[in-house]
């Protein structure tokens, strides 16, 4: 459940950003002959409510409604006494706290003479809010928006670029806690990294740990006593203020490896920082890989819907794997250098 | 291989579909609503979305749509067919086309995806199903709760030691998540308030530093092998005043009212009241109403937040084998809000009281 940091700073995110979001959607809605836009957000599906309002709810659920004019209506089963901390980090929007957000939706719709509405993400709504729509407002026509909504976001502002970098610095300073001559647990590795992160202002922090990578490079989430290999990694997965990240470091024990791994790492920065816009990622790793090292897996995820990271592209399915000028992802790589893997993850901005 | 909790609630999950009548059960999680997910099969998922699978012989098919998560599932959920299904929703809406005859229940029914629960043919609504074993507890799961409540007041014990004047809210909890990755705990619900009577309530932390005088109020939901457990504490910074403690003395004696009505065969709807009346007879009874205050305890299991719901309206039985908190966690008109409740296991003749925590208000000092 999300505990970290949740505030609202309009230095960070201006209302008039805001404001030139919702112009965005409603132009695209305007091309779609819509009459309104709605968007589910909880816990792991925040993303389009935050872009839209700079509204994560920590529990429970809720539906935000963008008609064609006027005030945006954010319906939640949250507590009406959190009501005032939800308006606190969503200025845009009417809060209406009900245990039926669908059907407080729904009337609004059918008050408003909507006919024809998308809702993004449609198939995955959870049929008792679809339910409680339709039977509010039975001749309103839903359709998916998922599309219209993913072109708009596949170039993220200046606002959303500062806190995705903020975000990145908070997993960055987790990772550099890390000593891997000191650390020889996976728990307390886990622990002490969360807690710098969370130190810091994250508003969650997930740590993964792939303890022994020359055994598995699968990544886990651990909270106990577990040994460190020789050679390990950790990915730290953070949130701050609504943009997410994740950054993976591979850690080594002996001077040499970590002398290969420091190698790897500058190579991956370098790659991440070189990313062009319109040029595909899979062939631009191919054609930068380093000497004896073999590309066993990438991805790259977007915010392009309600999941804060959704892979877009990976080596499994290529999909349409380049960004926009003003794009942003996160790379997953994983190598293979002279039998040893390595992992890497970082933001890349295009 | 599973571990025993999983294999006794794996033995009475089919068990109870065999009774059903039902050939398949799909159910639903995410991190935010898991318990369903996880009796079904231990997972703890933590992004993306998750459907499961489970057929009558016992066979489970965990659908996962985020990559990240089916390697973790992989290594984590031995005796599991684990599937990566980016459309999460259109695979197990094909898999299900394999069993057009077959009686399939779901659960939790309201957040079955639309196109899935749109199904005519056989998807049932087996929430209620699966509710009833939730709320009634094995004996080891049961103990889970009680490691998860030691946990909770060591956690509570972090987290006063980690309060004193300048520190901010989040700083104060992330001492707490710390001490809990090392320490067996994977996931917590926590919030926190932090003031005076300007006060209405707990929420995220939003970056508040606390000062002389401030009541910090919490609620901390650590979760050990899938089960949650809960503490609700106050502290103050600096010396209480009079008025805190006053104050603290009533939502006490409150709390204890609830905990001594606690018994097999009551209703939850009694607890509520035995805390309730407390209030009333002090003259604050509006400050139990649902202007000041959500409920007066809930279940907790494999969800924070479980059922029942300990309110006044409403009238599930108690069985011996519940775990509840009972927590009178209102707006105080004096001293603004304030929480206290310990969780507990329902017996035939009582109830036993899990979290060992004094029932003070603290003070820190400044």
């Amino acid at each position: 459940m999300r505990r970290g940091l949740m505030a609202r700073d309009e230095s960070e995110l201006p209302q008039d950003v805001l404001a030139a979001r919702l112009d965005g959607l409603r132009a695209a809605m305007g091309r779609d002959r819509l009459d309104g836009f709605v968007c589910y957000t909880n816990l792991v599906q925040p993303s389009a409510v935050t872009y839209l309002t700079g509204f994560t709810p920590y529990w429970s659920d809720g539906l935000l409604l963008v008609p064609r004019s006027g005030a945006p209506v954010f319906a939640t089963a949250l507590s009406k006494r959190v009501a005032g901390w939800i308006a606190s980090t969503n200025p845009v929007s009417e809060i209406a706290c009900t245990p039926k957000p669908g059907a407080a939706i729904g009337t609004r719709l059918a008050a408003q003479g909507a006919r024809r509405v998308a809702v993004l993400e449609l198939d995955r709504l959870p049929g008792g809010l679809f339910a409680e729509i339709i039977g509010a407002a039975p001749a309103v026509e839903l359709i998916d928006g998922s599309a219209a909504f993913a072109t708009l976001r596949r170039r993220i502002d200046t606002a959303e670029r500062a806190l995705i970098e903020r975000a990145d610095m908070l997993a960055r300073t987790a990772l550099m806690q890390i000593d891997p001559a000191q650390v020889a647990d996976a728990g307390a590795a886990a622990g002490l990294a969360e807690k710098q992160a969370r130190l810091h202002g994250a508003e969650e922090a997930y740590i993964a740990v792939a303890p022994n990578l020359a055994g598995d490079r699968r990544m886990i989430r651990v909270s106990g006593p577990l040994p460190l290999a020789d050679r390990f990694a950790l990915r730290a997965t953070v949130a701050y203020k609504g943009s997410w990240v994740r950054r993976t470091r591979t850690f080594a024990k002996d001077a040499a490896a970590q002398k290969a791994v420091a190698r790897t790492d500058a190579w991956f920065e370098t790659v991440s920082a070189s990313i062009a816009p319109g040029r595909p990622i899979g062939a631009h790793l191919a054609a930068q890989m380093p000497a004896g090292a073999t590309l066993t897996d990438w991805m790259a995820e977007s915010p392009i819907g309600s999941y804060p990271l959704e892979a877009v592209a990976s080596a499994r399915a290529p999909g349409r794997d380049d960004l926009p000028d003003g794009g942003f992802a996160v790379l997953t790589v994983a190598l293979e250098i002279g039998g040893t893997p390595w992992l890497g993850a970082a933001p890349v901005f295009a | 291989m599973p571990t025993p909790l999983a294999e006794a609630r794996s033995a009475r999950l089919l068990e109870a579909v065999a009774a059903a009548g039902l050939d398949l059960l799909l159910v639903y999680g995410n991190a935010w609503q898991n318990d369903y997910l996880r009796y079904v099969c231990d997972f703890g998922i933590l992004e993306g979305q998750a459907l499961a699978l489970l057929h009558a012989d016992g066979h489970v098919i965990l659908y996962l749509d985020s990559p990240l998560e089916v390697d973790r599932a992989e290594v984590e959920c031995a005796g599991i067919e684990i599937v990566h299904a980016p459309d999460l929703v259109g695979e197990v809406d094909r898999a299900l086309d394999r069993f057009r005859n077959q009686r399939v229940g779901s659960a939790p029914h309201r957040l079955i995806p639309r196109k899935i629960a749109a199904r005519r043919e056989g998807l049932s609504d087996a929430t209620a199903l699966i509710d009833r074993l939730l709320m009634a507890k094995l004996v080891c799961e049961v103990d889970a709760i009680r490691r998860a409540a030691r946990l909770a007041d060591e956690g509570y014990a972090v987290f006063r030691a980690a309060a004193r004047p300048g520190r901010a809210d989040y700083e104060l909890i992330a001492e707490v998540e710390a001490f809990y990755r090392a320490h067996g705990v994977d996931d917590n619900f926590q919030i926190i308030g932090v003031g005076g009577p300007e006060v209405r309530g707990m929420a995220p932390p939003g970056g508040k530093r606390l000062k002389r005088g401030d009541l910090v109020t919490t609620e901390l939901t650590p979760c050990v092998d899938g089960y949650y457990a809960q503490i609700c504490r106050t502290l103050v910074v600096g010396a209480p005043s009079a008025e805190q403690v006053a104050a603290f003395a009533l939502y006490r004696t409150a709390m204890e009212a609830g905990i001594t009505a606690v018994r097999a065969g009551i209703t939850a709807a009694d607890i509520a009241r035995a805390e309730n009346e407390v209030f009333r007879a002090h003259g604050l009874g509006d400050y139990v109403t649902d202007a000041y205050t959500r409920v007066r305890g809930h279940g907790v299991g494999l969800f924070a937040d479980s059922k029942p719901h300990i309110l006044e309206g409403v009238t599930t039985r108690i069985d011996a084998g519940m775990t509840l908190i009972v927590h009178p966690n209102t707006y105080h008109p004096i001293v603004g809000y304030l929480v206290l409740g310990d969780v507990v296991v329902a017996t035939e003749q009582g109830c036993e009281v899990l979290t060992a925590t004094p029932r003070e208000l603290f003070s820190v000092s400044p």
